[in-house]
């Protein structure tokens, strides 16, 4: 395992879009931000670009511009301005042989779950699964969230804290943590970027989601033999999760307690990993305490 | 093991005592299949008059009252019908329990009276039961399973773990209450189901579509729905597609997830070795606005097989729509795109393969 260099002042972080298209004002506050937190910031042209579609340029514009940022020396974290959807179309492009020999941070969520996966998979190099450039609007660059971030990229270590659910499996897990945008491990099933979840910690969150489809890609989960051995499970927010017509008759929490009900490692629920604002920076490969009681939520790093 | 040792310790097993229970625990724990080939395709007997079809509900809901029409015109062809107990069941979306449909189907492979499950409709729940079934006597005494969407659950396990043939085709919600009033492409799609039971060689021309790739190509049928086939990889019900014709059909999916999703064909090696590929039809999710992914499923699926050169055809009238017609699922046919026309005919077993 290896961790990229921690931040220093006067370090640059990009800003890039390998996925969905962003316009560049739903990004200021985040530039201001770093700025302020002491960090170079460079802004790729998929920020903002003149792209008039769903993505945030075409496939070579984003890969040739994540490409550079990720082998030029003078860029110490990569941070992706949103998600959305396009990295599946680039990830086998992705030459990663610079980056394997010089390491940075590279930032993000949801679709960058595919980043996370296949980088902690193929290189063992860890990642930050964390608030992207959005979540520095409406006030959110002061929150707790987007302070991990920072904290993160500064080389603190993680200790995260969450209130109690009824469904808590208590107990203590040590183990790597692993994890993301449940639509896209589900999706990477097969590929190279597989997630691999044997004695690791394993998050999940999601977004608008129907509730068969969550119980379909965790019995795809479970039926691949990635539920089994886990140390630990910790459950994010399920934004906007969706029902049908008739009802599934399970809440989203209902279905992931009954589809691990025959495991006994420890599960939390509600933990603030989510595409709320509720999402706290979390180190993808680094090993991790899971820590529950019925009174109280540790992940600590 | 291979499936190969698998398959004949299943066989020596209930050969050497009584009947397993319900759960076949190493049915689960068997490795993925690589291809059709290790032991022989099992093409279960064409139904006589006479025969009984059984129907049960492996996923979603159905009432007594949906499923009569289905019966009916089922019975005027001259089959039997039992009912399932799952039919008029119903817990929340499914069509009972977990249990009640695990028993009901596991009862439907059991009886030897029966010589086809249709299965009532698809809906969600395949995947509930899929790992609680015991095979073996379907194996011991093989049977059409008959169904589409969730069902591709069915089917491509099945094929994978047995080299079992099955039906894809139109289900009971999809028989018209009043059979005189059935349009004319709902109609054939639903005697196509009799052909196919009947053992009738099937084939099948599709309306020229210019996106179409020319070709000539020989392999198994296999496939079903995308979003379904997608959500089974890595399980023991993963399809290999090497060698075979592939078709995919899909409802409510929006494009950037179509893409998604043959992307993931591409990245799990599903597309570089196909014999050809048959686009069946896509009922699109519109774009939310804003979220405009501009492509067409024509555009997505040309730009992922344009690397490749076997035939490819759009708008074949298999899917969610009225035009769906029964597809031997996992059985040698020739898939013929040269004159821009898509023909899909099954094998005969009397022409030779192609050069």
């Amino acid at each position: 395992m290896r961790i990229p260099r921690y931040l220093k002042p006067g370090d640059t972080i990009a800003i890039v879009c390998p996925a969905g298209y962003m316009p560049a004002e739903r990004a200021a506050t985040c530039i201001e931000t770093l700025q302020t937190w002491g960090y170079k910031v460079r802004v790729g042209h998929t920020l903002g670009g003149p792209s008039d579609n769903y993505f945030s340029g075409t496939d070579d514009e984003r890969l040739t511009e994540f490409q550079q940022m990720l082998d030029d020396p003078g860029v110490s974290a990569i941070l992706c301005g949103r998600g959305g959807y396009g990295l599946t179309r680039i990830i086998d492009r992705i030459d990663f042989s610079t980056f394997v020999k010089a390491p940075k941070w590279i930032a993000g969520f949801s679709d960058i779950t595919i980043l996370h996966t296949h980088i902690w998979s193929n290189y063992k190099i860890v990642t930050l699964h964390s608030p992207m450039a959005g979540a520095f609007n409406d006030g959110g660059a002061e929150d707790v969230y987007v302070q991990s971030l920072r904290k993160a990229l500064n080389g603190e270590k993680a200790s995260y804290e969450c209130a109690p659910h009824p469904f808590n499996r208590t107990g203590a897990a040590t183990g790597r943590l692993v994890g993301g945008n449940l639509s896209l491990i589900a999706h990477l099933a097969g590929t190279i970027s597989d997630i691999k979840t044997k004695g690791k910690i394993l998050f999940l969150e999601d977004v608008g989601e129907y509730r068969y489809n969550i119980d379909r890609m965790l019995h795809q989960l479970k039926r691949s033999g990635k539920l089994d051995r886990l140390e630990g499970l910790v459950i994010g927010g399920f934004t906007d999760s969706k029902d049908t017509t008739r009802p599934f008759g399970a809440t989203v929490e209902e279905i992931i307690r009954d589809v691990i009900g025959e495991y006994d490692y420890p599960v939390c629920f509600g933990f603030p990993v989510s595409h709320d604002r509720e999402n706290y920076a979390l180190k993808i490969g680094v090993e991790h305490t899971l820590c529950i009681t019925p009174e109280k939520i540790t992940l600590k790093e | 093991m291979n499936r190969k040792n698998f398959l004949s310790s299943l066989l020596t097993l209930s050969a050497a005592g009584p009947a397993l229970g319900g759960a076949t625990p190493a049915l689960a724990a068997a490795a993925p299949a690589t291809t059709g080939a290790p032991f022989p395709l099992i093409t279960p007997p064409y139904l006589k008059p006479g025969d009984t079809i059984g129907i049960t509900c492996p996923a979603g809901n159905i009432t007594l009252k949906e499923i009569q029409p289905a019966t009916q015109l089922i019975e005027s062809w001259g089959f039997r019908i039992k009912v399932g107990d799952t039919v008029g069941k119903r817990d929340t979306i499914f069509g009972g329990t977990d249990e009640e449909r695990a028993t009901d189907f596991q009862k439907m492979i059991n009886d030897p009276g029966i010589a086809a499950i249709l299965c009532a409709r698809g809906g969600y729940g395949v995947v509930h039961i899929i790992d609680r079934l015991d095979f073996v006597g379907l194996i011991q005494h093989p049977k059409w399973i008959i169904g589409f969407s969730d069902i591709t659950v069915l089917l491509c396990h099945i094929h994978t773990n047995f080299n079992m043939a099955s039906v894809h085709s139109k289900m009971c919600n999809s028989f018209p209450d009043d059979w005189s009033k059935a349009e004319p492409a709902q109609a054939k799609s639903i005697l196509s189901i009799r052909q196919a039971l009947a053992g009738e060689r099937m084939e099948y021309t599709a309306v020229p579509h210019p996106q179409n790739r020319a070709g000539l190509a020989e392999g198994m049928l296999v496939g079903g729905n995308l979003k379904t086939i997608e959500t089974l990889t890595g399980t023991p019900s993963d399809i290999d597609t090497a060698g075979k014709i592939l078709f995919v059909e899909d409802t409510g999916e929006y494009l950037y997830s179509i893409d998604r999703m043959f992307w993931h064909l591409e990245r799990t090696g599903k597309l570089n070795r196909l014999a050809g590929l048959v686009v069946g039809g896509f009922k699109v999710k519109p774009d939310d606005p804003g979220e405009e992914f501009v492509r067409t499923v024509v555009e997505i699926v040309t730009e992922r097989v344009k690397q490749y050169s076997y035939p490819v055809c759009f708008d074949f009238p298999v899917g969610h729509q009225k035009e769906n017609y029964a597809l031997k699922y996992g059985i040698p046919h020739i898939l013929d795109t040269r004159d821009g026309q898509a023909r899909l005919s099954e094998k005969s077993v009397n022409i030779a393969p192609l050069p």
